[in-house]
């Protein structure tokens, strides 16, 4: 019997807590096949017929636009769907009773999900954009970009988990929020096709600003207007996981 | 007692939007080193109140102290202190069993390397060696079960509270459990509360037991001390093949526990009639025994009320 046990360390927390979450690639890579790779590629490819003839901005859109859905499916959707199902079977509670941060469960959470993301985000970048015959120019700042928007998506899609009473209804707040951020703005379309009114709405969509982000960082040109995009999906995504961590039911402190 | 883990005092839980309480008023000391079952009937309020114990809920008003100081002024001082197995068997199951094992060890406070050997010697106590590389959702919910008794266990904290360990087990598995929990207290003095529907086996590893109705307890304190209340009663177990139930006697109070069978608690003074009329009757089968812990049970759960017996 141990009287004096420790607290592990935050980085043994991290590092635990990620490895326990990026078990779930055991159920979650079929249905990455699915909505991380097949479905941004068909959206890819009929959005691209679509925009065929309106020139390269609209084709840019197309992809970046993919490439944001590949996201929201991977990270908001599959986070959404992680922490309903952890609230419904008790793991929450039970990892409620080990010596470990709430946070750590929430960050160790978002970011497996990330690194599960990465064969869909690669295979839309790369795929998407032979069959778009868009030329890549990649930014450095990529590194900066991605995570920005998984995080903020994830950061959504965790709030949406914890709040939602059943993982069938997290499910369907999460579907109802990929189709409006879709096509609230200009994500697939460009902003030249959009009404004026859904452009000023689209000034409160998170996916605006990470399919403007993810097109300077991947096709260019970088511009100033990255760092509001990048300051807007860091506040949001600070936001969005602190929220997640306040309804969270934790220790009762 | 001996050194006081648990103390409760005056516990009162209410859910929103329900008049009655879900712990009404409950106080109770749980000393090191004891095992402390808590039997009622569904909905007594016994998960309400282990779950409280290890700070999952947090109570309208009272106070729970572990080793003297109160639970919500340092959560992290309760998951450093408390194994909990909690009632829902499906916690950890995106892990193999060695990996849920191994990685709550290790966030338990062990080392990497401790957390391996305490990984290896659980498997090898909860009979788990067999499954180390499965899925832990594609157990059954017996090895399910077994897992979650485990995990509970991994660390070897000074306390666990376990709700309903027995649960979907066997009656093979469900002796080894008992077994077990027996071995692990006498060995390393670890303080066990669990909750139970199992009485009847219980019985032999439990030390003190309270029986819980209605958001209290109804009564607290060792078996034999308890059974004193039964002690001109006797169970009677009858069996009758076919699920026909035989001409009884008008006066048997009794109660079907399967489609064969039903047990009635009698007076000790009316066995010889009562055997004397059953006797005739074919192909029944019976067996006569003392009080055990779960006529116990239902003679508190069915109202009786008894001043609790720290």
């Amino acid at each position: 019997m141990r009287m004096d046990t420790k607290r592990p360390t935050l980085i043994d927390q991290f590092v635990d807590l990620g490895l326990m979450q990026l078990s779930n690639w055991r159920w979650s890579w079929r249905g990455m096949v699915v909505t991380g790779m097949v479905t941004p590629l068909l959206s890819a490819l009929a959005m691209g017929a679509l925009a065929k003839g309106s020139g390269p901005a609209a084709i840019a859109h197309v992809l970046t636009g993919s490439i944001v859905l590949a996201l929201m499916f991977e990270n908001q959707n599959k986070v959404a769907q992680n922490f309903s199902f952890m609230k419904q079977v008790g793991t929450l509670d039970f990892l409620a009773t080990l010596p470990v941060h709430r946070f750590m469960v929430i960050v160790a959470t978002v970011l497996a999900f990330f690194v599960l993301s990465l064969p869909a985000l690669v295979v839309t970048v790369v795929a998407g954009s032979a069959l778009l015959g868009v030329t890549l120019s990649v930014s450095p700042l990529v590194v900066l970009v991605i995570p920005l928007c998984v995080l903020s998506l994830a950061g959504i899609g965790a709030f949406i988990g914890i709040t939602a009473r059943t993982p069938e209804e997290a499910g369907s707040l999460t579907l109802m929020a990929t189709i409006l951020m879709l096509f609230a703005g200009p994500v697939v379309l460009p902003p030249d096709r959009l009404p004026e009114w859904l452009l000023r709405l689209s000034d409160f969509s998170p996916s605006s600003y990470a399919a403007d982000a993810v097109r300077q960082v991947l096709i260019g040109p970088v511009t100033g207007r990255l760092w509001l995009d990048a300051g807007v999906l860091a506040a949001l995504a600070a936001l969005a996981l602190w929220f997640t961590g306040f309804k969270m039911q934790w220790k009762s402190a | 007692m001996a050194e006081v883990v648990y103390e409760v005092d005056d516990l009162v839980k209410y859910y929103r939007g329900r008049a009655e309480p879900a712990t009404d008023h409950v106080s109770l000391d749980i000393g090191r080193g004891e095992i402390f079952g808590i039997l009622g009937d569904n909905g007594a309020g016994k998960s309400t109140l282990v779950r409280q114990l290890v700070n999952l809920l947090r109570p309208t008003s009272g106070v729970i102290r572990l080793f003297g100081e109160p639970v919500d002024r340092d959560p992290v001082r309760v998951a450093r202190t408390v194994g909990y197995m909690p009632q829902s068997s499906a916690a950890l199951n995106r892990l193999t069993v060695a990996e849920a094992l191994y990685f709550v060890a290790h966030l338990r406070g062990l080392t990497r390397r401790d957390a391996v050997r305490e990984r290896d010697a659980a498997l090898e106590t909860w009979r788990l060696g067999g499954i180390r590389g499965t899925s832990s959702s594609r157990l059954s919910g017996g090895q399910r079960r077994l897992l979650q008794l485990a995990i509970a266990m991994a660390g070897r904290l000074p306390v666990v509270v376990l709700d309903e360990p027995t649960n979907d087990l066997d009656p093979v598995n469900r002796k080894h459990v008992w077994e077990v929990l027996r071995a692990v207290n006498a060995e390393h003095g670890t303080t066990i509360i669990f909750i139970t529907h199992d009485a009847i086996e219980a019985e032999r590893i439990v030390q003190r037991v309270g029986i819980m109705r209605g958001g209290s307890f109804t009564a607290i304190g060792p078996p034999a001390e308890l059974k004193r209340v039964l002690r001109n009663r006797m169970r009677l177990e009858v069996g009758f093949p076919g699920g026909r139930l035989p001409e009884l006697p008008a006066d048997l109070v009794y109660r079907r526990t399967s489609e064969d069978a039903l047990v009635a608690t009698v007076d000790a003074a009316r066995v010889p009639s009562l055997l004397a009329e059953l006797g005739p009757v074919d192909a029944l089968d019976f067996r006569l025994y003392s009080a055990t812990l779960e006529d116990l049970y239902l003679h508190y759960a069915n109202g009786h009320q008894e001043t609790d017996a720290h």
